[in-house]
């Protein structure tokens, strides 16, 4: 096919697949999807090979093709009818975490199958122990909440009733998944009748021909992408506190990266075998963050779709914290251990590609979820609540402050927002100084929320990281700052943490901690590692950070041994 | 009735427009820019006006605010907030600007962190008092900010667009401490939720406050020597017509000026030729604007961003820009794939075709490639192109691409209408419309040129070119209006509706709304336009509802409830019957309806149109010879079917061999199929 | 991954021991074993093979460690 209709056909699928999340974001009830944007739309061939993406999230971007493959296998294309639209969300079988619910619809031309319109939205509550997901200490899958393998929730254009009751009936908040589920139907079905349009108009022939060379060509352009790296075996490791249930184990994330050619494998052989809590990736995990890892060390201009992801191999051994089995937890490996993968990648690769990869950011979302009934209304609302990370310092630049973690791109709800749905009254939403790690060039910051509890009571969980282990420097750069989830229970004057004032296993994954009017909560954000030797930073660029409060001059005392002109 | 020059200044050109009221004539002229004081080319231009004492009115579209903006050239801004939140425009909103780019750095507000200061006071979600306003506090800091030199205060506190109490007093006193500095309060910039976003706007409203403030001294001095000081109407980014004392009180509102004009260019063709749904195509070298007119009136947005990741949340003409005009290059990526733009050749070298040194290929130069722009005819003949330049620009990407000439160049301009397509989409499919119920707008001297392209593309089935495009936005501004938006956030649920609330709020906006008109002498034929925005309860975007009074009575109310479900409908394809609805900003348009221009009809068409010659053109189904005319000789009602090719001053219409061209009464070119 | 005979439930999840895919039992995909583990391609035999002798034979992999070393 001609090079010019491959690239107009190309730029029509995605701007066809902004417009669906456009159609998404836009009707969506969960914070998570109308502000943080924790979903992505795409378009897929008949193969479940993604063809189109739009740039929403990149966890489910990398995650897409395993997804519509692994229902592929389940529903063969020949019980797909028109008007059908499959849900999903099972770990085990392709996906990402519970939360994450994928959603295709067939597009049929004159009755023949030409592919799917695809949208996987972050439903905030799912059931199971907690409300809003996130239970930091589950051991088992039914813990997590309802597990959905792939089945029709509208068969040949019209709703599939019982399927929407047992969904509605085993969630805390009906009405809001109501609205989600209804977004994510809006928003393939948009992204059927465009594609329709589409193909129309080029004819079905020219359409596939198109966009079988559309993946050859963005293959090719990854192929030359990975051959101007060194060819080599890189490896890495980096470290993960906790899991919630078991007080004393840490866990290893390891990478090798074998670089040959064209290829590239990622071996993640090396790492823990899987956790008693949910901090486990499921194979949806382990590739996506490989994905993720190398799109940040190629070309960004590439068209992404499946044809980028020939080249790149997973190599994720089963019962292994990147790879659980069943029944194992995982609703953390989508948000923490996703980074932490993409981390170890990125640091393997730190002097084959110095100008892509960059110090050990912030790598978590902070997943603070929480539920109650609200005084007012009577209504039980939930919310699932994230923060921005320090980036970590790169071989040209210094980190950026409070950005949301490599795998999200996630907006955290504005404060007016926030307070007007949630009986919680903020204090401060500040950068913590000295939180980026020393370097020639530093850690970005992260931040701390503060806030007070208005409601009788409200249910917290929490699912973060880097409360021990902090983010790492590199070539010479200190670490950047520790997170902390600390609070102040009203009539008392002593900050605690989880462990010490709930009796919890772990400061950072814990589930239904009862926090009653006036008690206090304080979220602090990590921020990045630092890039290089501290003592080569400009003298300059040390001063005006004082000057700016990003750094204390006790800290560039300490630090950078900076006196004072 | 006066006479009316409207001016736009434009990155290379200042255009300029004369309507002369009693002859019903207008007339049409450029000057080029004087980057470095704008108002020189415009006093430069004005000198062609034969007797300045005639013209009646001067409006003005300005890229003062624009500029100061991009090249951070402001204000050194002093921001005061809530105690707890001074780094909410540093944190913003905390996502990137694109994927897996490592090499990204965040955009840095408008004012430095050491000058962000906070202030003990706090007001609940509800506007309720919760730490009441440390006046002591206040005062202490605004000496601090005495000291430090500031030249501009912000203030932003959380939930002021509840209450503003708070803000107001604090201005009062840092005005009765340091008198004389300019202070901008969120309440007043823009009283909508959304803390960064407000914040963001308020610092850059104080950022612009002294330069807007010291630019518009220097016009008024400019024209009023000119003896013509007392007759200036500028443009704000809403379309309408502001005095220059009003303008300079809320500098940010003149952030998008001089684009308006296309928009309201196409309210008035709206007017004039009975059509009501219109999409503008104004296709100028380095970029392209579309934006659309529905039954009759613009759409007006708060969501902008002057750089990514810093948003201006002022109400603003919504206009799509993208990167891409004719001076957009080709080039080879490394997959051996052709691409158009984003580079831009500029006006310096420009296009190869220019013959100033340029040698990368443009979308002009794949133009006069293909024979649709005239070499011997760029500008009115004023400019000549090198039409082999242009031929070798190409060919040096088709021997890459192993194609020919005309092929090559035919690629570039499908390349360059799918990224016009791009744009056309986001302000249409994009927000719901069927493209098939508007009419495009073709202006900017390359419009023309692609316009039948992207009716078929686009699936547009008429098309209009209007007189003179290539100056189509200073016509805009001599048909402009008067104009105040106000808007306001009162949160409530259509299940414990308050109506009484949301009249007094709304009351307040009408009232606010045209004393402000009022106080700038516009005090004639005032139109009042309300809506609120709403959404069901849990969702966090709005759908834009008209409201027909200031009064929430109980009809009213049900009917708009009605009519959310309705529009959630036809919006998005589903809607939740019995859900509830949450009411979020109540908004306000003020309009005083000035006297309009009488654009002249044509007297008609006798006989047939001659062409004035034969040329070759490639289209997409080969070369073909077709009728070259010129557009002066056309009369009302004249009729020419494609292929054709239509030159003119600043511009060249072609038409493909499936359309054909009607002239309406006021000379706009009607293409159709 | 092995349904119950219904085919309404799952009765085991297969995954191959070095990239840890799901193995579908019910398209009659080829399983190798080795060793009495289960694979799903002869490459992932090999792969586990070629590693276990590389690592049998130390500073083979440029491996660098994160800060908490």
């Amino acid at each position: 096919m001609d090079v010019v209709t491959v690239n107009i056909l190309d730029s029509t699928m995605v701007s066809i697949c902004r417009e669906m999340g456009i159609v998404l974001m836009k009707t969506a009830y969960s914070t998570i999807f109308s502000e943080a944007l924790d979903f992505t739309c795409g378009l897929a061939n008949l193969n479940g090979d993604m063809l189109a993406v739009a740039d929403y999230c990149p966890s489910q971007i990398g995650g897409m093709p395993l997804l519509v493959k692994s229902c592929l296998r389940e529903i063969p294309t020949w019980e797909i009818e028109e008007g059908d639209i499959i849900l999903h969300n099972d770990p085990y079988r392709g996906g990402l975490h519970t939360p994450e619910h994928t959603f295709f619809k067939p597009i049929f031309m004159d009755r023949e199958l030409m592919g799917f319109a695809v949208a996987i939205g972050h439903i905030q509550e799912v059931g199971g122990m907690v409300p809003g997901g996130f239970c930091g200490e589950a051991t088992e899958i039914f813990h997590e909440g309802i597990r959905v393998p792939p089945v029709k929730i509208k068969k040949g254009g019209k709703d599939n009733v019982e399927v929407w009751k047992l969904l509605l009936a085993n969630v805390r908040t009906p009405r809001a998944n109501y609205g989600d589920l209804r977004a994510l139907i809006a928003a393939v079905d948009l992204g059927e009748s465009r594609t329709l349009q589409v193909i129309k108009k080029y004819g079905k022939s020219v359409f596939s021909e198109a966009s079988r060379d559309l993946l050859d060509y963005s293959e090719r352009r990854m192929r030359a992408e990975l051959e101007a790296i060194p060819d080599g075996i890189y490896g890495f490791r980096d470290y993960i506190e906790s899991d919630g249930v078991d007080e004393d184990r840490t866990y290893v994330i390891e990478v090798e990266v074998h670089k040959f050619g064209s290829e590239i494998v990622i071996d993640y052989s090396g790492s823990s075998t899987q956790a008693k809590g949910p901090i486990n990736g499921t194979l949806g995990v382990a590739t996506s963050a490989a994905y993720n890892a190398v799109l940040h060390m190629t070309d960004p201009s590439i068209p992404r779709n499946s044809g980028c992801f020939r080249p790149i191999r997973v190599l994720a051994p089963p019962g292994t914290i990147v790879n659980v089995d069943y029944p194992g937890p995982e609703v953390g490996g989508n948000t923490e251990t996703h980074p932490r993968i993409v981390g170890t990648i990125l640091g393997a690769m730190a002097n084959a590609v110095p100008n892509r990869t960059m110090a050990a950011e912030g790598g978590t979302h902070s997943n603070f979820v929480f539920g109650g009934v609200d005084a007012e209304t009577g209504d039980f609302f939930i919310c699932y609540d994230i923060a921005g990370v320090g980036w970590g310092g790169r071989a040209f630049a210094d980190g950026n402050d409070a950005v949301d973690s490599i795998n999200g791109n996630c907006r955290p709800t504005p404060i007016e927002v926030f307070e007007t749905r949630f009986p919680w009254r903020v204090e401060y939403l500040a950068f913590d100084i000295d939180s980026g790690g020393a370097g020639e060039f530093r850690g970005g910051v992260g931040y701390t929320k503060q806030m007070i509890c208005l409601n009788d009571e409200v249910i917290c969980s929490q699912m973060t990281d880097r409360h021990v282990f902090a983010p790492w420097g590199l070539h010479g750069g200190r670490t950047g700052g520790l997170g902390a989830t600390l609070v102040l229970k009203a009539g008392t004057k002593e900050w605690q943490n989880m462990r010490e004032a709930y009796g919890k296993k772990s400061t950072s994954r814990y589930s239904n901690v009862r926090i009653r009017k006036g008690d206090r909560l304080r979220l602090v954000s990590p921020g990045g590692g630092g890039y290089g030797d501290p003592g080569n930073r400009q003298r300059e660029l040390i001063a005006n950070d004082i000057k700016q409060g990003y750094v204390s001059l006790k800290g560039a005392e300490k630090e950078y041994g900076y006196r004072e002109a | 009735m006066l006479n009316i020059v409207g001016i736009d200044i434009g990155g290379t050109f200042t255009d300029f427009v004369l309507y002369f009221h009693e002859s019903g004539k207008t007339e049409f002229w450029k000057e080029p820019t004087t980057p470095d004081d704008p108002i020189e080319a415009v006093i430069a231009g004005l000198k062609r006006v034969h007797d300045l004492s005639l013209a009646g009115k001067i409006r003005l579209g300005t890229t003062i605010a624009t500029n100061a903006l991009l090249t951070r050239r402001g204000a050194k801004v002093g921001y005061i907030t809530t105690q707890g939140f001074r780094d909410i425009p540093f944190i913003q909103r905390g996502d990137r600007r694109s994927h897996y780019d490592i090499s990204w750095i965040k955009a840095k507000p408008f004012v430095e962190r050491r000058y962000c200061y906070e202030i003990r006071e706090r007001l609940s979600a509800k506007g309720e008092l919760i730490v009441p306003l440390d006046e002591a506090e206040v005062r202490a800091l605004a000496r601090r900010i005495k000291g430090e030199s500031i030249e501009a205060v912000a203030i932003c506190f959380l939930f002021s667009y509840i209450n503003p109490q708070h803000e107001l007093r604090t201005r009062e006193i840092i005005a009765e401490e340091i008198p004389g500095i300019p202070i901008s309060i969120s309440y007043e910039v823009l009283a909508k939720w959304k803390e960064y976003e407000r914040a963001s706007t308020t610092i850059a409203d104080a950022f612009l406050r002294p330069v807007i403030t010291h630019h518009f001294k220097r016009v008024q001095e400019r024209f009023s020597a000119a003896g013509i000081g007392d007759r200036i109407g500028i443009i704000r980014s809403n379309g309408g017509e502001a005095t220059l004392a009003s303008a300079a009180a809320t500098p940010v509102q003149l952030t998008l000026s001089g684009p308006t004009g296309a928009v309201v260019a196409t309210r008035a063709l709206a007017r004039l030729t009975g059509l009501t749904h219109f999409v503008t195509f104004d296709m100028g070298g380095t970029s392209t604007d579309c934006s659309t007119v529905v039954d009759g009136r613009e759409h007006v947005t708060t969501a902008f961003e002057i750089e990514w990741g810093i948003p201006i949340q002022i109400p603003m003409i919504d206009i799509h820009t993208i990167g891409a005009g004719g001076g957009s290059i080709a080039w080879i990526d490394k997959g051996g794939m052709l691409r158009v733009g984003p580079h831009s050749a500029g006006a310096e070298p420009g296009p190869a075709c220019y013959g100033r040194g340029g040698r990368e290929p443009t979308v002009t130069d794949a133009n006069v490639a293909l024979g649709r722009i005239n070499p011997k005819y760029f500008l009115g003949g004023r400019m000549q192109l090198d039409k082999d330049a242009a031929f070798m620009a190409i060919a040096r990407v088709a021997k890459t691409l192993n194609m020919s000439v005309d092929e090559t160049a035919l690629a570039v301009v499908q390349i360059a209408n799918n990224n016009m397509l791009g744009a056309l989409r986001a302000v249409l499919l994009q927000r719901g419309f069927d493209p098939r119920d508007f009419t495009l707008v073709a202006a900017g001297g390359a419009g023309p040129v692609h316009t039948c392209d992207l009716m078929r593309l686009a699936s547009i089935p008429c098309s209009l070119v209007p007189t003179s495009p290539a100056q189509f936005s200073a016509f805009g501004f001599i048909m402009t209006d008067a104009r105040v938006d106000k808007h306001r956030t009162v949160p409530q649920t259509s299940k414990l509706f308050n109506g009484e609330r949301a009249s007094q709020a709304m009351t307040g906006l009408v009232d606010s709304a045209i004393s402000e008109l009022k106080a700038q002498g516009y005090t004639e034929n005032i139109e009042v336009y309300r809506s609120l925005e709403a959404r069901y309860l849990g969702q966090n975007h709005e759908l834009e509802l008209s409201f027909p009074a200031n009064d929430f009575n109980h009809d009213t109310v049900r009917n708009l409830w009605h009519r959310f479900h309705e529009e959630h409908t036809n919006r998005f394809g589903f809607c939740i019957p019995g859900e509830t609805i949450e009411t979020v900003t109540l908004k306000v348009v003020a309009v005083s309806v000035l006297k309009k221009p009488i654009v002249r009809e044509l007297p008609s068409q006798i006989g047939i149109a001659e062409p004035r010659e034969q040329r070759q053109i490639r289209f997409e189904e080969g070369w073909i010879e077709v009728p070259v005319y010129d557009r002066d000789i056309f009369g009302r009602g004249c009729r020419i079917t494609g292929p054709a090719v239509i030159e003119e001053n600043a511009s060249c219409t072609v038409v493909s061999a499936d359309r054909c061209v009607t002239v309406d009464s006021f000379g706009n070119l009607i293409i159709s199929a | 991954m092995r349904f119950s005979e219904n085919g309404l439930y799952v009765e085991r999840y297969t995954k191959c021991a070095t990239c840890g895919a799901l193995i579908y039992h019910q398209e009659k995909q080829q399983l190798l074993t080795c060793d009495g583990v289960i694979y799903c391609s002869q490459w992932c035999i090999d792969w586990k093979k070629a590693r276990e002798a590389r690592r049998s034979k130390p500073q083979n992999t440029t491996m660098s460690l994160s800060s908490q070393e």
